[in-house]
């Protein structure tokens, strides 16, 4: 596990990813690659936890969008919880949001999937 | 399956640029600590600009170096130990163009110790002068890094122009906050109390030091207006009432101020603040506490006199260890019999006698400017001209020994009513050369004086008997010439360390007589003290009426001054047997006044009429003289005259002390008493039998009717 993934773990046949620091093209990868290992296992929905991510570039954001595209193929879902404001903003601007769901809290994440 | 392609476009990337600079510029007013405000910058800087990583250097404010203030996702243990000095590398050519620059990192001194490739650097500026710099690394693409554009550049150059504003507006707060706190602190530590008022008057600073002279906290006092606050020290008020309309300091010393009711004595001095337009904006009050250096004063006047004291204040050279050979004056006392007058006392009576004693003499001594060298035991060493000298020495040390001694008879004559051993002491007086200086360690210093001379005042104090004053020829000679001073030549005297017998005299002085009023007061003093105070008769009030009647029926029976002065004293003596026993109170009192009288050098002839006056007043009275007859009827002069209920039932409650006495015997008692009474003084016949018959009359006609 790299040292921007913090730990995953999975809940109601979703996988939750906490992250911890930078969404650049390096973290993007690191999100990536559990994503794109998972589906191929056959996971298809995804929840990632940014409370330790205050930075993002659009970079990071162009890779969750690779991820997105991905998902559609398999009719997979991604969504957020815990966002800085910051990062939420930038999602807003960079049309994230329209393709994938931010959440306040797990709990409301894993329910609202 | 179909799906939906997205891409990131240049418009999208455009508006988050454009949102990051506006975010910054909204942003960067709401900082107030540069740290976080750089570290912010930072990291937006990357986010927006997709840099991989990023610091900020700023200058060090003592020197050319710049150190690492902020940084994102970079190895900084990779810079440890680098030093960023802008004489050198990419710090050169920034320092001379102000503008951003793109460095590719290996060919830089600095930058080559990162694992980046590719730098962007702009400058943060203080007004025209470099300041910092913020540097980003390795821009970011899906396919690796890259080179950052000029697009880039511009975004970065106005990012670092309005960081530098914000950072300068927050490095200027963050020097007043700094000149604030530093003037807050030195206001704060000083020890002189300072407080301002603006230009409403009231109080908007205050430091730790005048709360605690007006004893309020600064809480209660900030705010208010100081007319208010000093409402009880109207000359404050006045000061800076005064200093307001003059616009110019005005000071006044020593003046006592009662705050929260505390008293502290200080010197005050009120100021114009002045703007820098020099125009008023309040005034500036500072209070010099002087409790500390009356404490000072007050703990060296255990020691010497006031006089030396303030000398010593102002001249810190006399404080220096060293001595110098000097002429002085050296008186010693001592008392006599002390120890084997201790042994008759408890250890406490022994150290209430001392301190009563040496409270009194060395008031004397300061009177006279004499420096308390010594207490050994139960004597006193004194200096007369040393540390300074005056002509007044040996005259000043001579009247010393007389007052010493005078005083000791009054002492004395407590003592002897309070029936405590007298006092009596010998002084020695001798003037000669001496060695004076502060004498010991650092610690622990002495001013003393030490030569033959202070040898043989020493040796005059043991020579002279219990009252003397004895003084060496020295003496003498320099006090002939005032005509206050008499002596008498004594034999000489053969004192030890001296080969030929020292010439003496005796200084006489008058031993004042019997004084009647010191002892009226004393013996009443006694009296309050000492009378038991259960007895509800035989009170100081009691004895106060006898001597007031007495003095009034001796007028009428004309008896001259002196007889009526012996009169009062019997009068005052005659209850109090009381005091030790109240079966024999009348012989007892006899035997205590025939001690103290005898102590008191009251004429031995007429000890007799006094104790004679008390017997006198035994019922039934028995009267031989016209005094004692006197002294008889004040005793009871209340059986006839207004009031005779009042005092007769006190008489009775003590009465009840011993025994059960009802109202029936009661009124046979007083019939007894008032039928067997007659007075014996025209005087009394006259003015007191006529309604002494109606309170006989009234008592009788109570019985008949019980």
């Amino acid at each position: 596990m790299s040292g921007f993934i913090k730990s995953t773990k999975e809940a109601n046949q979703i996988v939750i990813i906490e992250t911890d620091g930078y969404l650049n093209n390096e973290g993007g990868e690191a999100i990536s690659a559990i994503c794109y290992e998972k589906m191929s296992a056959g996971q298809n929905k995804f929840l990632i936890n940014m409370a330790g991510t205050k930075v993002v570039n659009s970079i990071g954001v162009s890779i969750l969008i690779e991820i997105i595209e991905k998902l559609q193929e398999v009719d997979g879902k991604i969504g957020y919880f815990n966002l800085a404001p910051i990062v939420s903003k930038t999602f807003n601007i960079m049309g994230l949001t329209k393709y994938s769901t931010v959440f306040a809290t797990e709990e409301e994440a894993v329910s609202g999937l | 399956m179909m799906t939906k392609q997205f891409n990131i476009n240049e418009l999208q990337l455009k508006y988050l640029e454009l949102e990051t600079l506006l975010d910054i510029t909204n942003e960067l007013s709401s900082f107030d600590n540069v740290s976080v405000l750089l570290q912010e910058i930072l990291i937006k800087s990357c986010a927006v600009l997709n840099a991989s990583s990023g610091m900020i250097l700023m200058q060090n404010e003592n020197s050319d170096l710049f150190q690492i203030e902020a940084e994102f996702n970079i190895d900084v243990e990779a810079l440890k130990g680098v030093v960023f000095n802008k004489k050198r590398g990419f710090f050169n050519e920034i320092y001379q163009q102000r503008k951003a620059l793109h460095v590719q990192t290996v060919n830089d001194p600095f930058l080559t110790k990162t694992k980046c490739t590719y730098a962007l650097i702009a400058p943060l500026l203080d007004k025209k002068e470099l300041a910092g710099v913020i540097v980003l690394f390795d821009k970011e693409s899906r396919f690796g890094i890259s080179p950052f554009d000029e697009s880039d550049t511009n975004m970065l150059s106005a990012i670092a122009t309005q960081s530098g504003v914000a950072y300068n507006n927050i490095k200027l707060i963050e020097n007043i906050k700094e000149a604030k706190t530093f003037n807050d602190n030195v206001m704060q530590s000083i020890v002189t109390g300072v407080f301002t008022t603006n230009l409403m008057g009231e109080i908007n600073h205050v430091n730790r030091a005048a709360a605690s002279i007006i004893n309020l906290e600064r809480e209660e006092v900030i705010g208010n207006h100081y007319e208010y606050v000093f409402e009880s020290n109207e000359i404050i008020n006045e000061l800076i009432s005064k200093c307001e309309i003059a616009l110019e300091t005005i000071s006044e010393s020593q003046i006592q101020i009662i705050c929260n009711g505390k008293s502290t004595s200080v010197n005050i001095s009120v100021s114009p603040l002045l703007n820098d337009q020099n125009e008023p904006i309040g005034s500036v009050v500072a209070m010099e506490d002087l409790s500390n250096l009356d404490k000072l004063k007050s703990t060296f006047k255990k020691y010497v006199s006031k006089q030396i004291v303030d000398q010593l204040l102002e001249n810190d050279d006399m404080l220096n260890l060293g001595g110098q050979e000097q002429e002085a004056t050296i008186l010693f006392s001592d008392i006599r019999g002390f120890t084997s007058m201790s042994e008759t006392m408890a250890p406490n009576e022994v150290v209430e006698t001392l301190n009563e004693y040496f409270n009194l003499m060395i008031e004397i001594i300061f009177k006279y400017n004499g420096t308390l060298d010594k207490i050994i035991g139960d004597a006193l060493m004194v200096i007369y001209g040393a540390p300074n000298s005056t002509d007044k020495d040996t005259e000043n040390a001579v009247l010393t020994a007389i007052e010493m001694q005078e005083k000791l008879i009054e002492f004395n004559q407590q003592r002897i009513i309070y029936s405590k051993l007298p006092v009596t002491i010998g002084i020695g007086i001798n003037r000669g050369k001496v060695i004076s200086g502060n004498i010991g360690s650092r610690q622990q210093m002495n001013f003393t004086v030490i030569g033959d001379s202070v040898n043989l005042a020493s040796r005059l104090c043991s020579v002279a008997k219990a009252d003397e004053i004895i003084v060496s020829d020295a003496v003498w000679k320099q006090i002939k010439t005032n005509k206050v001073f008499k002596n008498r030549k004594l034999h000489p005297v053969k004192v030890k360390g001296k080969a030929k017998p020292i010439e003496i005299k005796e200084i006489l002085y008058q031993r004042p007589a019997f004084n009647y009023d010191l002892a009226y007061t004393m013996i009443e003093e006694f009296l309050m003290n000492r009378l038991p105070k259960e007895y509800t008769y035989h009170t100081i009030h009691h004895i106060r009426d006898v001597v007031e009647q007495a003095e009034r029926i001796a007028k009428k029976e004309k008896i001259n001054k002196e007889d009526i002065a012996d009169l009062k004293l019997a009068a005052w003596l005659h209850d109090v047997g009381y005091i030790w026993e109240p079966n024999r109170h009348e012989a007892r009192g006899s035997e205590y006044a025939t001690t103290v009288l005898n102590a008191l050098d009251f004429p031995a002839q007429k000890i007799n009429r006094i104790t004679g006056m008390i017997m006198a007043t035994k019922i039934p009275q028995s009267p031989k003289n016209i005094l004692e007859q006197i002294i008889c009827d004040a005793d009871l002069d209340y059986l006839g005259r207004e009031g005779y209920e009042e005092i007769s039932l006190l008489l009775l409650q003590e009465l009840r002390l011993k025994k059960e006495i009802n109202e029936t015997d009661w009124l046979k008692i007083q019939d007894q008493f008032l039928t067997k009474h007659s007075y014996f003084t025209k005087t009394s016949i006259t003015t007191r039998n006529k309604l002494k018959s109606e309170v006989l009359d009234n008592i009788k006609s109570k019985i008949k009717n019980k």
